[in-house]
């Protein structure tokens, strides 16, 4: 076994002077920590240092409060939808669709809280009278249509919590979309965007 | 019989020892004298790793390598040899469109004054993305087409998804969903070839008890990792292997 002997650096003599200089800056660094942590730096050295984005932001309110609107919309247009469905399997399908919206209904109002809008009052999109392949597409492009409406808002969005929140309804609003496509017909690289 | 025997230590003693003490231990912090401490054994210096911050162009070359990974993998012979005749056309126009997006990841980088990445990821080909071939390589069963490309689609649709939450730039986020939707969607046609109807669309199990391949999965689009199941039947379990495939991390981003 080795043994090595490792010298610290001489211990300094501590005056009151240098103890209250030391309390002051240990101070004046803890008030600037959370302003320094605010900061995100970039690493390829071409782009500047930006802001890091906050994780809420009241201005986004009127943005999530639009999508709450159009998800209510899509609970209204489902809960008709299924009504119009005699087929058990086609109506179970439009009802997990139907409680996915109620799903993204309650996560926006709850993401707002007190600042959300009145839920449960919104009217149907389009009239389910048809048959099922054709309120199936019908329905693909309100999905597409509102998947849009997301995507758009997340160019607006500031807030990092409402933009992930975003993203995933965005994710399953796509699946919604291509699958309702495909069992109306659709050929599957028209159902998939290809 | 009972003795009173003097004790040993007064009251008096006992403090004015403990002062002692407690003013020898005092001196001696405050001395000026090297100290010395010993180490056992070696220990080798170790070179510090370079900061590397997760910028919007760092996240950009990532999505480059995992489209070329992605597109890789489609093209493999082992996956386009087992392709039957409604899986080929969509694997190759998925892979073409995978490739397709490099042109517009690659401008967004070069708007953002960095430089395209051309590779496929290679931290993620070493965690998943050979041994998945290998599987499909070892065990030629068509429908392990299937579930690689849903597996791949789900993977492509994730990883946008979960780049949102470190994108700094707003209308990045946008663009990235605009992908990540794509994705989705192709997801869901490949679980309507596994599993077709509106039968498939809610999760479920088979006659035997066995999780069905659900086309709408969950209600939010999940991060969790995908397991895709392929190869050869085990002889003496009866069962495949699950790959799990994740989303990059702070390992296998592209800085």
């Amino acid at each position: 076994m080795e043994n090595q002997q490792v010298d610290l650096p001489e211990n300094s003599a501590t005056s009151r002077r240098r103890l209250l200089t030391s309390l002051l800056a240990g101070g004046a660094f803890a008030a600037a920590a959370p302003l320094l942590a605010s900061r995100a730096s970039a690493a390829d050295g071409t782009t500047a240092s930006t802001v890091a984005p906050p994780n809420r932001d009241k201005a986004d309110n009127a943005t999530l409060n639009a999508l709450v609107r159009r998800e209510d919309q899509m609970v209204a247009t489902y809960a008709a939808a299924v009504k119009a469905t005699s087929n058990a399997d086609d109506a179970a399908a439009l009802t997990l669709i139907h409680d996915h919206h109620v799903a993204y209904v309650q996560a926006l109002a709850g993401y707002l809280g007190r600042d959300a809008v009145a839920t449960g009052n919104g009217s149907a999109l389009a009239g389910a009278t048809g048959s099922f392949a054709s309120n199936a597409s019908q329905l693909a492009n309100l999905e597409t249509a509102t998947m849009n409406q997301h995507i758009d808002a997340l160019s607006s969005l500031n807030g990092l919590n409402a933009a992930t929140l975003v993203a995933s309804i965005i994710t399953m609003e796509a699946r919604h979309s291509a699958a309702l496509a495909l069992v109306s017909g659709l050929a599957p690289l028209n159902a998939a965007g290809n | 019989m009972t003795q009173n025997s003097t004790p040993k230590y007064s009251r008096r003693a006992m403090l004015t020892t403990g002062g002692v003490a407690a003013g020898a231990a005092f001196l001696a912090a405050c001395s000026s004298t090297n100290t010395t401490v010993t180490r056992l054994g070696s220990a080798p210096t170790t070179a510090m790793l370079e900061d590397a911050a997760v910028t919007d162009v760092v996240l950009l070359r990532t999505a480059m390598s995992v489209e070329t990974m992605i597109a890789d993998l489609y093209t493999a012979d082992a996956v386009t040899s087992l392709a039957d005749s409604t899986m080929a056309p969509i694997v190759s126009a998925y892979a073409a469109a995978h490739k397709a997006n490099l042109g517009g990841l690659a401008s967004a980088i070069a708007a953002r004054g960095g430089a395209a990445y051309n590779g496929t990821n290679e931290k993620l080909m070493l965690a998943y993305g050979q041994a998945a071939l290998d599987l499909i390589a070892e065990g030629k069963d068509k429908t392990d087409v299937h579930a690689i490309a849903l597996a791949l689609e789900t993977l492509a649709a994730s990883t946008y998804q979960y780049f949102v939450s470190l994108t700094n730039e707003k209308a990045l986020r946008a663009e990235m969903m605009r992908l990540g939707a794509t994705s989705s969607r192709r997801a869901a046609v490949v679980a309507q070839q596994i599993n077709s109807g509106t039968q498939g669309f809610a999760p479920g199990l088979d006659k035997d008890g066995v999780a069905t391949v659900a086309t709408l999965p969950s209600a939010f689009g999940a991060l969790s990792s995908i397991q895709v199941t392929l190869g050869p039947v085990n002889p003496e379990s009866g069962t495949r292997a699950v790959v799990l495939m994740d989303t990059p991390s702070l390992n296998s981003l592209i800085y």
